[in-house]
C-alpha cells in the first residue's frame, strides 16, 4: 500500500480512520483503570483528585498485601500450569483436525470448543459435582484441569487458524526427505504456527488467570486465587489495590511482550 | 467397571497429578482448621483479629476461605458431605437454606465458653451469632435530601436518583419487604411493591448487581441505595460521600451466625473458633474502627455509626421470619427479573 | 504424520476433555432431567420451564442477539486494525500488539468499574457530549444494550485480533506490492489476496468473539444491569440464588446448544472456504 493509486484513496482513509477508533476502544478503559490506580483519594475514584504512587507501595508491601501476594502466586502458578498444558494439547488436535479432511474432525472441532459456551459457573458447579461422587475433595490437580478444559478451547481455536494454511505438500517433502515426524514438527510445522501457538497460550493464561467462576468452586483455602479476592475488596471498599493490580499485569506484559518478541524471533532464525 | 474400581482409578490418577502440588497440602493436622469467611473487609478483620487470638487462646491455625455466604451454601451442597471447609458464617436467607438441606453438625451452645454474653436466642441447636447487621438507605448528602423512610424511595424527586437490587441478598430481600409494606403490602402479599416500581421504574437511573452499588455510587450514577451500616462506615473511611439514614419506620436489623459444616473433622477446634470470635476482646477490636462490625457480645458497645447503645436494643429493630421468606424467595425473584426486564 | 495416524495427536484433549468435562457436562444433563440434583426421580418440569416460557426463550434470543452484535462491532474495528499491524513498520506493529491485549490485562473486576466511568450519568461519554452541546441532558448509555455491547467490543476484540493478526502475518508483504504493481485496486488487492488468507483468523475470531460475548456473565450483569435479560445470569440465580439445580442446568444446556450451533455453522463454513 505504499504506492496508493487516488482511486484507492478513500478506501484506505476509512481502514485507517476505523483502525484510530480501535485503538481508541482498545486503550480507553485501560487508561482510565491506571490512571485511577495513582489517584490520591481513599476509594476508587473518576476522575482522580491528584496523583501518588502510594497504592502501588501498599499493593507491595509485604505485611498489608500478604494475602494479595499468597493469592497472586497461587492464580500466576496455576495460570502458567493451565497455559502449558492446555497450549500442548490444543496444539496436537488442532494439527489433527487442519490435517484431516473426514467428517469426524469437523465433528471433533465443534465438541472441542463446547467447553467455550457453557457458563463457567455451570461447568464449575457440574465438575465440583461430579468430582464429589468420586470423592476427590478440591486439590490443585482439579483446579488445573478444570481450567485447562476452559482454557484449551481458545488455544485450539488460535493454533487452528494458523495450522489451518499448512501447506501439506510442505509436509510430504520433509517426510518423504527422510525428517522423523518430531523433526518435520519442530523444524517445519512449529516455526509456521508458532504465532498462533504463542497467542493460543497467552490466551490460555489470561483466561485462566482471571477466571473467576470455575475458581470458585474449585479452589479451596489453600488455593485462594486472586481474582476472587480482588472482587472481594472491590465490592466492599472500592480499594484501589485493585487498580494497583491491573497496573501492574499491563507493565508485566508489557516486559513479557517485548521478551516473547525476542523468542519467536529466535525460534525463527533458528529454523531459518 | 464397578463403580469402585473406577473411583480408585481416578483417586490414583489425580493423586499422581496432585503430587505436582505439593504447596498445596490440605491443612489436616492437629490443631488447625478452614473457615469459610465472606470476601473483602470481613476477610481482612477475622485475619487480623480472630486468628492470632485464636492461636493465642487455643494453639488452633485457621485457613480462610473467602466465599460469599450463597456461594458457601452452593459449594458445600455441591460437595455432599465432603465437607470443604469447617465453619460456615452466613446470614439469615442461606442459613435457612442450610438448615433446610442439612448442611450442618448439631450445635451444642453449652460449648461455647463466652455463650453468656450472648443475647438470649444467639445460640441455638444449628449455630450461634457472631455479628448483626443493620439495614437502613444510605443516601449521598451532598446530592440528595435524607430520606425519612421507604415510602420516600417512591417519590420521583427520590427514585430518579434510586439503585435498586433484586431479592438476590439478604439485605436487598429484607429491604424490598419493606418497601412494600410502605405501600401497603407485606411479607404475605408483595404485589403492591411491584405496582409502585413499575410507576417510578422509567426514572430509577440503576437496577444492579450488588457488587456493582459501590462503584455506582462513588461515579454518581445512583445517589440513594438501600445497605447496611457496615458497608456505609467502610465507604465513609474511604472518603465516600454517603450517610445512614434511619427509616422512620425503624431500621431492619439481623444476625450474622455461624455454623459448624456437616462432616467436619475438626469439631473441637471449630467450637473453639466460635467461641473466640464471640469473645468480648475480639468483639471489641472488630467493632472498632477500621472493622467497625456491629457485636453480639452484651459487653461491648457498637460503634458510632451504628443505632444502637448495646446489642440489647436489638428488640427495638424491625425483624423477619426467615422460614416464611424463603419459600418465597424463589417466586419473588423470578418475578423481579420480568418485571424489571425491558 | 500421515493423514491417517493425524488423529492420534488429538488423543491428549480427546482424553481430558471426556474426563474432566463431558463427564461433568453428563451429569449436568441427568440433572435437568430429574427433581433435584440427587438425581431422585425424573421430572421435564425444568425443560418445559425453560422452553415452555416466553420470558426465557427472550432471555435465549436476547442472549444470541448480544453475542451476533458484538461480532459485528468487533469485525468493524479490528478487521481495519488488523491491516494497519499487516503495513505497519516494526515499532508501529509492537505498539499494535499491546494495545490489542490490554483489554485482557486489566481484570474483570476492575473492568466493570472502568466502564461506570465511562458510560454512567456523570461519565466520560456524556460530559464530553454535554460540554461540546451535542446533548442538553445526559443520556442513559449505562444498562443499556448499546453500552453493553461497546463494553464487550473492547473486552472481546483481543479474541477477534490475535487470531487474525496471527493469520495475516503469513501473507508476504511483497505479494500486496506485486498486486498493486500489476495494476489491481486496493479494494481488488483485499478481497483477492488479503481475505483468503486471513479467513481462517477471522472465523477463529467470530467464534471466540460470538462464544465469549454470549457467556460473559460479569459484564453482562454489571454493566448490562438488572433490566437486560440474558441466560447466564439465570443459570447464576437459579444454581447459586434459588439452588433450583435443574433449572440452573436446563437454561445453562440451552445457552451451550444454541450457542454452539452458531458455532459449529460458523467453522464449517471456515472449512469450506479454506478449501475451496
Amino acid at each position: 500500500m505504499h504506492r496508493l493509486a487516488p482511486a484507492d484513496r478513500p478506501l484506505a482513509l476509512l481502514i485507517l480512520a476505523l483502525a484510530v477508533i480501535a485503538l481508541l476502544v482498545l486503550v480507553g478503559p485501560v487508561l482510565i483503570v491506571l490512571l485511577t490506580s495513582f489517584t490520591t483519594s481513599q476509594a476508587l475514584r473518576f476522575p482522580p483528585p491528584g496523583l501518588t504512587l502510594r497504592w502501588y507501595a501498599e499493593l507491595f508491601d509485604p505485611v498489608r498485601s500478604a494475602q494479595i501476594h499468597k493469592a497472586a502466586g497461587n492464580s500466576l502458578l496455576v495460570a502458567f500450569c493451565t497455559a502449558v498444558l492446555s497450549t500442548a494439547m490444543a496444539t496436537g488436535a488442532a494439527l489433527a483436525i487442519a490435517r484431516s479432511r473426514a467428517g469426524w474432525a469437523r465433528l471433533a472441532e465443534g465438541a472441542f470448543l463446547a467447553p467455550l459456551v457453557l457458563p463457567g459457573i455451570a461447568f464449575g458447579l457440574a465438575a465440583l459435582m461430579f468430582f464429589s461422587w468420586l470423592r476427590q475433595p478440591p486439590s490443585f490437580a482439579l483446579l488445573v484441569m478444570g481450567h485447562a478444559m476452559i482454557a484449551a478451547p481458545f488455544a485450539l481455536r488460535t493454533v487452528g487458524a494458523s495450522a489451518a494454511g499448512l501447506d501439506p505438500a510442505l509436509l510430504e517433502s520433509s517426510a518423504s526427505l527422510g525428517a522423523s515426524p518430531w523433526r518435520t514438527f519442530r523444524r517445519v510445522v512449529l516455526p509456521l504456527i508458532m504465532p498462533g501457538v504463542a497467542s493460543g497460550g497467552f490466551l490460555a493464561f489470561i483466561s485462566s488467570l482471571d477466571n473467576v467462576p470455575v475458581s470458585l468452586f474449585l479452589s479451596s483455602a489453600e488455593t485462594d486465587m486472586l481474582p476472587i479476592r480482588l472482587w472481594g475488596m472491590m465490592e466492599t471498599s472500592l480499594d484501589v489495590r485493585v487498580a494497583a493490580a491491573s497496573g501492574v499485569l499491563v507493565a508485566v506484559a508489557f516486559l513479557l511482550l517485548l521478551l516473547m518478541d525476542r523468542a519467536v524471533g529466535l525460534v525463527r532464525r533458528m529454523a531459518g | 467397571m464397578t463403580t469402585l474400581s473406577r473411583r480408585t482409578l481416578m483417586g490414583a490418577a489425580l493423586g499422581t497429578l496432585g503430587a505436582a502440588g505439593l504447596p498445596f497440602r490440605a491443612a489436616q493436622a492437629a490443631g488447625s482448621m478452614t473457615a469459610a469467611v465472606y470476601p473483602g473487609g470481613w476477610d481482612e478483620a477475622l485475619r487480623a483479629v480472630l486468628a492470632p487470638a485464636l492461636k493465642q487462646a487455643h494453639g488452633v491455625d485457621v485457613a480462610f476461605e473467602p466465599l460469599f455466604a450463597v456461594d458457601q451454601i452452593a459449594k458445600a451442597r455441591a460437595a455432599r458431605g465432603v465437607a470443604p471447609f469447617d465453619v460456615f458464617v452466613l446470614d439469615p436467607g442461606p442459613r435457612v437454606s442450610g438448615m433446610d438441606l442439612k448442611l450442618f453438625e448439631p450445635f451444642d451452645p453449652a460449648r461455647l465458653s463466652n455463650r453468656a454474653r450472648l443475647p438470649a436466642g444467639y445460640s441455638d441447636e444449628v449455630g450461634a451469632g457472631v455479628a448483626a447487621q443493620v439495614v437502613g438507605i444510605a443516601y449521598n448528602p451532598k446530592k440528595v435530601a435524607r430520606p425519612a423512610g421507604w415510602r420516600d424511595l417512591f417519590k420521583p424527586e427520590f427514585a430518579k436518583h434510586l439503585g435498586l437490587t433484586g431479592f438476590g441478598t439478604t439485605f436487598g430481600t429484607i429491604s424490598l419487604i419493606e418497601m412494600a409494606k410502605s405501600v401497603g403490602g407485606s411479607e404475605a402479599d408483595m404485589e403492591p411493591l411491584f405496582t409502585e416500581l413499575r410507576k417510578i421504574l422509567s426514572l430509577v437511573p440503576a437496577v444492579a448487581q450488588p457488587a456493582a452499588m459501590p462503584g455506582l455510587f462513588q461515579q454518581g450514577q445512583i445517589d440513594i441505595m438501600y445497605t447496611n451500616t457496615y458497608t456505609v462506615t467502610l465507604l465513609k473511611s474511604r472518603g465516600v460521600d454517603i450517610e445512614f439514614a434511619v427509616p422512620e419506620t425503624g431500621a431492619a436489623a439481623f444476625g450474622t451466625t455461624m455454623h459448624i459444616a456437616k462432616g467436619s473433622r475438626n469439631i473441637d477446634a471449630a467450637y473453639q473458633y466460635i467461641d473466640t470470635m464471640i469473645s468480648t476482646p475480639v468483639q471489641a477490636a472488630l467493632a472498632a474502627p477500621p472493622y467497625s462490625f456491629v457485636p453480639v457480645n452484651t459487653e461491648v458497645k457498637p460503634g458510632a455509626d451504628v443505632p444502637m447503645k448495646s446489642i440489647d436494643d436489638l428488640r427495638s429493630f424491625v425483624t423477619h421470619d426467615w422460614t416464611k421468606i424463603n419459600p418465597q424467595r424463589p417466586r419473588w425473584i423470578d418475578r423481579f427479573n420480568r418485571e424489571m426486564a425491558k | 504424520m500421515t493423514e491417517q495416524g493425524a488423529w492420534r495427536l488429538a488423543l491428549p484433549l480427546a482424553l481430558a476433555q471426556a474426563a474432566f468435562f463431558l463427564a461433568p457436562l453428563l451429569l449436568l444433563a441427568a440433572t435437568s432431567f430429574a427433581t433435584d440434583e440427587n438425581l431422585g426421580s425424573l421430572s421435564l418440569a425444568a425443560w418445559a420451564d425453560v422452553l415452555g416460557d416466553a420470558f426465557h426463550l427472550q432471555a435465549v434470543l436476547n442472549t444470541l442477539r448480544l453475542g451476533a452484535v458484538t461480532v459485528l462491532a468487533t469485525l468493524l474495528l479490528a478487521v481495519p486494525l488488523a491491516l494497519l499491524h499487516l503495513v505497519a513498520g516494526p515499532g508501529l506493529r509492537r505498539l499494535i500488539l499491546l494495545a490489542a491485549i490490554l483489554p485482557l490485562l486489566t481484570s474483570v473486576v476492575v473492568r466493570t468499574f472502568a466502564w461506570i466511568v465511562i458510560l454512567g450519568r456523570e461519565g466520560v461519554i456524556n460530559s464530553a457530549l454535554l460540554s461540546t452541546g451535542a446533548i442538553a441532558a445526559p443520556i442513559p448509555l449505562l444498562q443499556t444494550e448499546h453500552g453493553l455491547v461497546l463494553a464487550l467490543t473492547q473486552i472481546e476484540m483481543p479474541l477477534m485480533l490475535l487470531p487474525l493478526i496471527a493469520a495475516l502475518r503469513r501473507i508476504d508483504p511483497a505479494l500486496l506490492d506485486a498486486s498493486s504493481a500489476l495494476g489491481a485496486s486496493l479494494a481488488r488487492t483485499l478481497r483477492k489476496v488479503v481475505l483468503p488468507m486471513a479467513l481462517p483468523g477471522l472465523l477463529a475470531g467470530c467464534t471466540l468473539v460470538f462464544a465469549s460475548a454470549s457467556t460473559a456473565f460479569i459484564s453482562q450483569s454489571v454493566i448490562g444491569g438488572g433490566r437486560l435479560a440474558y441466560l447466564p445470569m439465570l443459570v447464576w440465580q437459579q444454581a447459586m440464588v434459588v439452588f433450583n439445580w435443574p433449572l440452573a442446568a436446563a437454561l445453562a444446556l440451552t445457552l451451550m446448544g444454541s450457542v454452539l450451533t452458531v458455532a459449529a455453522a460458523l467453522s464449517m463454513l471456515g472449512r469450506r472456504a479454506a478449501h475451496a
